[in-house]
């Protein structure tokens, strides 16, 4: 066992082991082999953990993070590993936490409007138990039928009704976080209202593993609308589509979600799902507002009249929920789709400012053309963040560095254009080279020395967010 | 009760001989798969060495791994397969979901890692229930490539003990009926166990309660669990009678393919089937050298066998029927699979059959059945979709259909009616403790709908079903939606 890529050795995984039970600690090299990777395309890069651990309860994980800081090795937790930017792969090697185990919801308070989770439970779950009793909970990453709610607060992700409800951050209310030295921390509580001491829970949503465990949550959950209506606004330019968006915005209505795809991407769509997409127009809103059923009919009239206005070549509205399905499934199908061109695919995530789409989406074209790269543009319009999808080939060495040098455009074009690396995905490894394009010199300072404070060992999670 | 098992396999392995074979030379024998009883028996014997059949070396018309590995290169690794995994759902290991496997595939493929013991474990979880490929962004068939790789990997590391003498018998008539006779002797010496009180005293629970009382109270006892299993896989619903057909007698050329499970364990499915099918004016026909589809034998990579059992089944008709009807879900998938499975000439009569195979609740569906209006059954059902029959056949809405059809049913969607059951082919055998968490999840489901009774259309599945309410301490029966039909037509002809 010398290959050990840290400084774990069969005595600390026998003391692992006597914690966790045998079962519950991988050290066989095939099962080691299937937690270094997570949805993050990396090409044929091979970071190994040294061990798997798969803890059921907060203490164990306590234990488990004293040993390893005591010992120093490096610990990458990991829920459903649908990471994007790399955050569950284990660059040290050192142990991955699969927290897989830890998946229940532990209490829904109907009278508070909170509910209180395991970190591996299912976003999408908790959506479908809380809105079985009328609440709602809003954050709707694409991957929610299999993200978790760890990975959710660690990401800080979003999804398309950012816009209108924000993402993860705002509906954290309390965390209990375990600590490198293996401490249990409790952070904020139960209440909306909580300005007692500086707002920790904050520090450590979007913290990407790398200042603490999340092992317990309390989100804050709002009652679920009356009712959605879901449209599509087809557009023969990019130009008049995000024109439309600046006229519905300025009309004062917040639609639930304000999506956009371009003729690239429905022309993908079309060819693997023939879901009914145009395919000669060059762009898409995905429109959906939510609220009180008048409400949603004024808001359903006034966003098909801007966008005639606007110069929208046909709007196709939901008339009851199997069309409202069909709409979304259009829509949700789209990575699918750029997955089916290609064997690999990568995710980019930059955030401009809103009136500044129509420019970035022009520019992001020409980028990856000048690079002989396939890309299907979607995003959020509603809040700037746009994600090209980069159908290509890892294997090809000249297809990997293209997109390298392209990504690193991207960047600089959002950066320009007042905008930052990520919206929602987080930075991990794959954009932690780009931090001092987006930051200056003293924010990435007290970052550091937020880190060192509470990770003095650099144990958790190395190497993600800031280059080493 | 594991170990009763295997001495119960042991017991039947030993046919006719003098002296005990060893493992050895019972697997090389069956390997070999001559003909070791009276080749003149019609109905008891095993499958012959097909004479027509241009194949002699069937592992180099298969599949293999590398002919799918731009398939396993394409997994983007989204992740999106854990939320439809039921193994991933009751173990939580990444090694247990497509996504793992994959990775362990393109690393063989690279040539990084080897097939080893290891990966076979891994290539054992899966339950080949094909639902992470209606989810996945990028269309992989997951249960294609696991099975070609298991077949590869069986080369190297074998296939289980347990496995192997499962399959072994399976392939042969001769073996099945006293596969039967040796589950029908072991019930009922466990019967008269109960019955005497020294064993009584044995296993006797803490409160005191005989056994057969206890079969489905809080009882944890594994044994008795078994025994219940046993036997619900044992009783027959529905005996044969020769009904007055009420419809004109149809001149279609139908072949009923009952599979190894109807023929020799329980015939309480056929039995039902003939009686409807008879009622509503079909004649069919039952070839008498059917052996089991072999289905098991494929999903375990055991391709081979698996060859020579379609061989024999397709050498058993003419291409020429109108429809080959199964009424259990693997069956007819089998049917289905024959084609890439043999070779040359036999090929191309697959491919013809295999469109003529035909689900016997579709078969129903299509047609103006005949439906007593004066006689009813009053039970509330619920329906578990066979993984089988839904994703790999489309059958899904027929059965629904026939129940709902049927005077007084009270019929009850459950909750993830399409979830497999668990027990898929000898995965519950091999992984019996996730097998038995999957199917209890699926019991919990059956018995949230308050059902008098749960429809299912597979042999298999009915396994997994009567598994898992066995293991909630549930009473409710497991019937094939044409048994109630039967069981109807039967009220209906007093």
């Amino acid at each position: 066992m010398s290959e050990f890529n840290s400084n774990i050795n069969d005595e600390i995984i026998n003391s692992l082991k006597l914690i966790l039970g045998n079962q519950n600690v991988l050290t066989d090299y095939e099962d080691r082999y299937c937690y270094a990777y997570d949805a993050t395309a990396i090409g044929e890069a091979l970071y190994l953990p040294d061990a798997v651990v798969l803890p059921e309860n907060k203490e164990q994980i306590c234990q488990i993070v004293k040993i390893a800081n005591e010992n120093n090795i490096p610990i990458v937790p990991r829920a459903s590993g649908t990471n994007l930017v790399g955050g569950c792969i284990p660059l040290k090697g050192g142990i991955v936490m699969h927290l897989s185990k830890m998946n229940r919801i532990l209490n829904i308070d109907r009278n508070n409007l909170i509910c209180t989770v395991q970190p591996s439970v299912v976003v999408g779950n908790i959506q479908q138990e809380v809105s079985d009793l009328g609440l709602f909970y809003p954050p709707d990453p694409a991957s929610l039928k299999v993200s978790t709610i760890g990975g959710s607060i660690a990401q800080s992700s979003g999804g398309p009704r950012g816009f209108k409800y924000g993402t993860t951050k705002d509906y954290v209310l309390g965390l209990e976080v375990v600590l490198a030295d293996g401490t249990l921390l409790k952070t904020g509580g139960t209440t909306v209202k909580n300005v007692t001491g500086y707002n920790l829970t904050q520090l450590f949503v979007g913290s990407e593993g790398t200042l603490g465990i999340v092992v317990e949550a309390t989100l804050k959950l709002i009652p679920k609308p009356e009712e959605q209506q879901v449209m599509l606004a087809y557009f023969e330019s990019i130009d008049q589509a995000a024109e439309a968006i600046t006229g519905i915005i300025s009309a004062k209505i917040t639609p639930a979600t304000l999506d956009i795809m371009d003729k690239n991407t429905m022309v993908t769509i079309e060819n693997f799902h023939h879901v009914g997409l145009p395919t000669d127009m060059e762009a898409v809103l995905v429109l959906e507002v939510d609220g009180f059923k008048e409400s949603v009919a004024v808001q359903t009239r006034q966003i098909i009249d801007i966008c005639n206005q606007f110069g929208a070549k046909n709007i196709r509205v939901s008339q009851n929920q199997q069309e409202a399905d069909e709409l979304w499934f259009a829509r949700r199908s789209a990575f699918g789709a750029v997955a089916r061109l290609r064997p690999n695919v990568l995710t980019e995530d930059a955030v401009v400012p809103r009136d500044k789409i129509p420019e970035f989406i022009t520019k992001t074209r020409e980028i990856f053309d000048k690079y002989n790269l396939t890309v299907c543009i979607m995003g959020h319009a509603g809040d700037g963040n746009i994600h090209p999808n980069v159908s290509l080939d890892l294997r090809n060495k000249e297809e990997a560095e293209n997109f390298e040098k392209a990504a690193e455009e991207l960047f600089d074009t959002a950066i320009e254009l007042g905008g930052s690396l990520s919206g929602e995905h987080g930075i991990g490894m794959l954009k932690s080279g780009f931090m001092r394009k987006a930051l200056d010199e003293n924010s990435i300072k007290y970052m550091k020395e937020i880190k060192k404070l509470f990770d003095p060992k650099n144990i958790l999670n190395p190497g993600k967010i800031f280059h080493e | 009760m594991n170990r009763n098992f295997k001495l119960l396999c042991a017991a039947l392995s030993l046919r006719g001989g003098a002296k005990a074979p060893t493992w050895q030379s019972i697997r090389s024998f069956w390997a070999n798969f001559k003909i070791q009883t009276d080749p003149h028996s019609t109905s008891l014997r095993s499958v012959p060495q097909n004479d027509n059949s241009t194949i002699s070396n069937c592992s180099n018309g298969f599949k293999s791994l590398n002919d799918y590995a731009e398939d396993v290169y394409k997994c983007t690794k989204c992740g999106l397969c854990q939320s439809v995994c039921p193994v991933y759902k009751a173990t939580g290991l990444e090694t247990a979901v497509s996504r793992g496997k994959f990775t362990l595939l393109n690393g063989i493929i690279n040539g990084k890692l080897k097939f080893n013991k290891k990966i076979a474990k891994n290539l054992e979880l899966c339950l080949g229930c094909k639902a992470c490929y209606d989810f996945c962004p990028s269309g992989i068939s997951a249960e294609e490539i696991i099975t070609a790789a298991r077949h590869e990997s069986s080369k190297i590391n074998g296939i289980g003990f347990i496995k192997r003498f499962i399959l072994d018998n399976f392939k042969s008539n001769f073996r099945l009926s006293l596969l039967k006779i040796g589950l029908k002797c072991y019930i009922v010496t466990l019967n008269l166990f109960q019955g005497l009180s020294c064993f009584r005293l044995l296993l006797k629970p803490k409160d005191g309660k005989m056994l057969n009382q206890v079969q489905h109270d809080n009882s944890s006892n594994k044994f008795i669990k078994y025994l219940t299993l046993f036997n619900s896989q044992l009783k027959e619903n529905v005996k044969y009678r020769k009904l007055k057909s009420v419809k004109p007698i149809s001149e279609l050329n139908i072949v009923y393919f009952p599979g190894c499970i109807n023929n020799y364990v329980n015939s309480s499915v056929k039995n039902a089937v003939l009686i409807v099918l008879e009622k509503n004016g079909f004649r069919v026909n039952i070839p008498k050298n059917f052996t089991c589809c072999g289905i098991a034998a494929r999903s375990s990579g055991d391709f081979e066998s698996f060859s020579r059992l379609a061989e024999n089944n397709l050498n058993q008709i003419s291409d020429n029927v109108d429809y080959i009807i199964t009424d259990c879900a693997s069956c007819g998938s089998a049917w289905e699979f024959y084609p890439d499975f043999v070779q040359g000439k036999l090929k191309e009569k697959a491919e013809i059959i295999a469109e003529k195979t035909i689900n016997i609740n579709k078969f129903l569906a299509e047609r103006e059945i005949y439906f007593p209006e004066n006689v009813e059954i009053n039970k509330k059902i619920t329906y578990h979709d066979p993984c089988h029959l839904k994703r790999f056949q489309k059958v899904f809405e027929e059965p629904r259909k026939i129940l709902k059809q049927i005077q007084g049913i009270a019929f009850k969607e459950m909750k993830d009616a399409d979830v497999c059951c668990g027990a898929a082919g000898t995965f519950c055998i091999s992984q019996s403790e996730i097998s038995k968490a999957i199917s209890s999840e699926k019991a919990q489901n059956i018995i949230a709908t308050g059902a008098d009774i749960v429809c299912t259309s597979c042999a298999g599945c009915k396994i997994g079903l009567s598994q898992g309410l066995i293991e909630k301490n549930s009473t409710i029966p497991v019937y094939h939606p044409v048994e109630l039909l039967a069981e109807l037509y039967l009220k209906d002809e007093k």
